[in-house]
């Protein structure tokens, strides 16, 4: 861009300092062969009134002036000063402006390719004409001299004006490339970005101090919503233990109720599950917004983990709920996981109890290899239903915290807590990996989540990883 | 019928505490209730419990130092009450001395099976011999004495001492933590294993004579623990 700029500025510059000199020089020289040209011409008609000879007249001031041809017409008869070329070099129009029209004239042209100036002073005295041809190549060459000069000067002022706009932009532009550079990282989560002070430049220091003061803002903003969440879940956990525990009093003996008492019970008692598991779900969530969940890896067997996973979220679900078939693929033997078992738990509950609410229960639960090479594969665990399926609009958002989707309306409507797929993402993404929902061979719902199968910090189990000690 | 078994609940919440004690004493435990854990100190030592349940988040004394006090003074076994199960809290909690923990809110079905587990006795293991000798030590299952060939008695848990019978009864064969965890606390697959992880280490400390190069619970990498003798 700087270049650009020294370019365009240079060329119109060396343009302009050319043509203005070569205006300069032509005229110059141009007014210099016409005066020129007046003193041979006097010279010639008071020389001619004293003799006769034309011609020893003519090549007298032929010598005066350098690089030059004189003629002089007298009648229609032309003589020159010159073997070199004939009046025809003098341009026609010039020789008719003089001789007919008895103006003096001068004509810059070109001959054969030379720059040529022709003079014409009418010779009143003896009804002719005297013309003068300069031949101006010389000024052609100090022209091309210059023009050289000008265009090595352009070339020069361009590189030097790149070289200049490269420095001076980076360091004009440095500021704005951290301030971005800093934008992404925020924008990526990274609440700690921070520009390094500028005090040196009271410009930057403005723009960098109020960009760290929003940043402070954002991030104070974010971490008390957070909290808030948190702090809310903690304060509704005490009643809820309070509810629960009461709860299952009644329900030891809810077989001294009335049938209306006891239904009213059973739907309480449902009622205060789903709340406590909405709590512990928003707790969970607003410790991965807060940053603070931690995980803890394991080494497992992925086949035993999902048959394990799938049994213990059996036992949650209603008890008409048909198991699905696992099925585990052989190329999975021999292939390790690192999980944080509680929350692999989680997700299978959650896969499994989201297919038993809006897809009539899950159907096939498939664990594959991944993409990946050698001993370190990705593995996938997908859930299958043989429900009527997600519409493509909704496949990303049934992620999203409480999202409706059309299904939650039908059958079971209400009875999820809203965020149960939310966190199954959210447990994924802790583990690295990915989870995606797409359209069953069956024509039901699949969601699959797949986990790398090497994490990258993978010592996190610290008493089975720490070994007996130095040996 | 036995007599039943004494549960003190140290829970500064009333209603909590009233709710629990509802509902545990519909399992058929008697509740002892204090709302501190200084109050729980005095009346432990005037009427011993058969185990403790025990609130983190208690005003003055907290749940960490009262779990201290009380493992000082006996070996009841002792379930905490945590706000949250992926902090410090929980090794915190287990290594000032706590057996087991529940996590708020939680089901009052889950917290009796968490009490059953710890209150029942230590599984009789038909194949292991009457006196199991490692080291200097002797472990006498069916006495429920940990102590040394000199005849001092080594001080251990009820969960310490079962967690001992199942690695010594193994015969030096490798004991997974799941393994563990279903043998000694009752749960399944998806049990805590940071609970097997502080429990071992707290045995360590007990029994091997440098806890930092173990010599008879060995780590098996990647697979769980072994005792050799």
């Amino acid at each position: 861009m700087f270049a650009l700029g020294a370019l365009v500025l240079s060329v119109s510059m060396g343009a302009l300092s050319y043509f203005t000199t070569r205006h300069i020089l032509v005229d110059q020289r141009e007014s210099a062969a016409v005066s020129d040209a007046f003193v041979n011409a006097t010279y010639v008609s008071q020389h001619l009134a004293a003799t006769a000879n034309i011609d020893e007249t003519l090549t007298t001031a032929n010598k005066v002036t350098q690089y030059s041809h004189s003629f002089l017409e007298e009648r229609g008869t032309w003589y020159r000063g010159t073997l070199q070329v004939t009046q025809d070099a003098i341009p026609a129009s010039l020789r008719s402006m003089v001789i007919t029209g008895g103006i003096a004239a001068s004509q810059t042209y070109s001959l054969h390719g030379t720059p040529q100036i022709a003079v014409g002073v009418p010779i009143k005295s003896i009804h002719g004409a005297y013309f003068e041809i300069f031949d101006i190549s010389s000024l052609g060459h100090t022209l091309n001299v210059l023009e050289l000069a000008l265009v090595v000067l352009v070339v020069v002022i361009t590189a030097l004006g790149a070289a200049f706009g490269r420095w001076a932009s980076g360091r004009s532009l440095h500021p704005l490339t951290s301030v971005s550079r800093a934008a992404v990282a925020i924008a990526g989560g990274d609440l700690g970005t921070r520009l390094a002070s500028t005090a040196g430049d009271p410009d930057l220091a403005a723009l960098t101090s109020s960009f760290n003061r929003m940043v402070d803002q954002l991030q104070e903003r974010i971490e008390r919503e957070a909290r808030f969440t948190s702090d809310v879940s903690h304060e509704l956990r005490s009643p809820l233990t309070t509810l629960a525990a009461s709860l299952e009093v009644l329900e030891s003996q809810s077989e001294s109720l009335t049938p209306q008492a006891r239904r009213a019970l059973e739907l309480l008692a449902a009622d205060v599950r789903r709340f406590q598991r909405m709590v512990g779900d928003l707790l969970e969530i607003s410790r991965s917004d807060s940053g603070s969940a931690e995980i803890s890896l394991e080494e497992v067997d992925p086949g035993e983990l999902v048959r394990r996973a799938v049994a213990a979220a059996q036992r949650t679900l209603p008890i008409d709920t048909a198991p699905p078939h696992v099925e585990v693929d052989p190329e999975v033997h021999g292939t390790h996981l690192w999980v944080d078992k509680r929350r692999f738990e989680r997700i299978m509950s959650n896969l499994l109890e989201n297919a038993s609410l809006y897809g009539g229960g899950a159907t096939a639960v498939r664990v594959s290899l991944g993409n990946g090479s050698g001993p370190v594969h990705s593995v996938r665990v997908s859930v299958e239903d043989a429900g009527p399926g997600l519409p493509p609009a909704e496949r990303m958002r049934v992620f999203e915290r409480f999202y409706r989707g059309h299904a939650a309306f039908k059958r079971g409507a209400g009875t999820g807590t809203g965020l149960g797929l939310a966190l199954v993402a959210e447990h994924v993404r802790l583990h690295g990996g990915k989870v995606w929902a797409e359209e069953a061979d069956s024509g039901g719902a699949k969601f699959t989540i797949e986990l790398p199968g090497q994490p990258a910090e993978a010592a996190e189990d610290e008493e089975l990883v720490g070994g007996n000690g130095p040996a | 019928m036995s007599v039943p078994s004494r549960i003190l609940i140290v829970e500064d919440d009333e209603r909590i505490r009233s709710s629990m004690k509802l509902a545990l004493e519909g399992e058929g435990y008697e509740i002892d209730e204090v709302a501190s854990g200084e109050e729980a100190l005095e009346r432990f030592s005037a009427h011993p419990a058969d185990l403790a349940l025990v609130d983190l988040m208690l005003p003055g004394m907290d749940g960490f130092e009262c779990c201290r006090a009380l493992r000082r003074e006996s070996a009841v076994p002792i379930i905490i009450v945590t706000a949250r199960t992926d902090t410090h809290d929980v090794v915190a909690g287990l290594e000032a001395g706590a057996d087991d923990y529940v996590t708020k809110p939680f089901v009052t079905k889950e917290l009796g099976a968490r009490i059953r587990a710890l209150l029942r006795r230590v599984r009789p293991v038909d194949e292991a011999p009457r006196i199991i000798a490692f080291g200097d030590l002797e472990l006498v299952p069916e006495e429920g004495v940990l102590r040394h060939k000199d005849g001092t008695e080594v001080h251990c848990t009820k969960t310490e001492f079962r967690l001992l019978c199942e690695l010594a009864s193994s015969q030096s064969k490798v004991l997974s933590r799941e393994q563990l965890l279903d043998r000694v606390w009752g749960y399944d697959y998806f049990g805590d294993g940071r609970l097997v992880d502080v429990h071992i280490r707290r045995l360590r400390t007990k029994i091997e004579p440098d806890p930092a190069l173990p010599r008879h619970i060995l780590t098996v990498r990647g697979m769980g623990y072994k005792l050799v003798p």
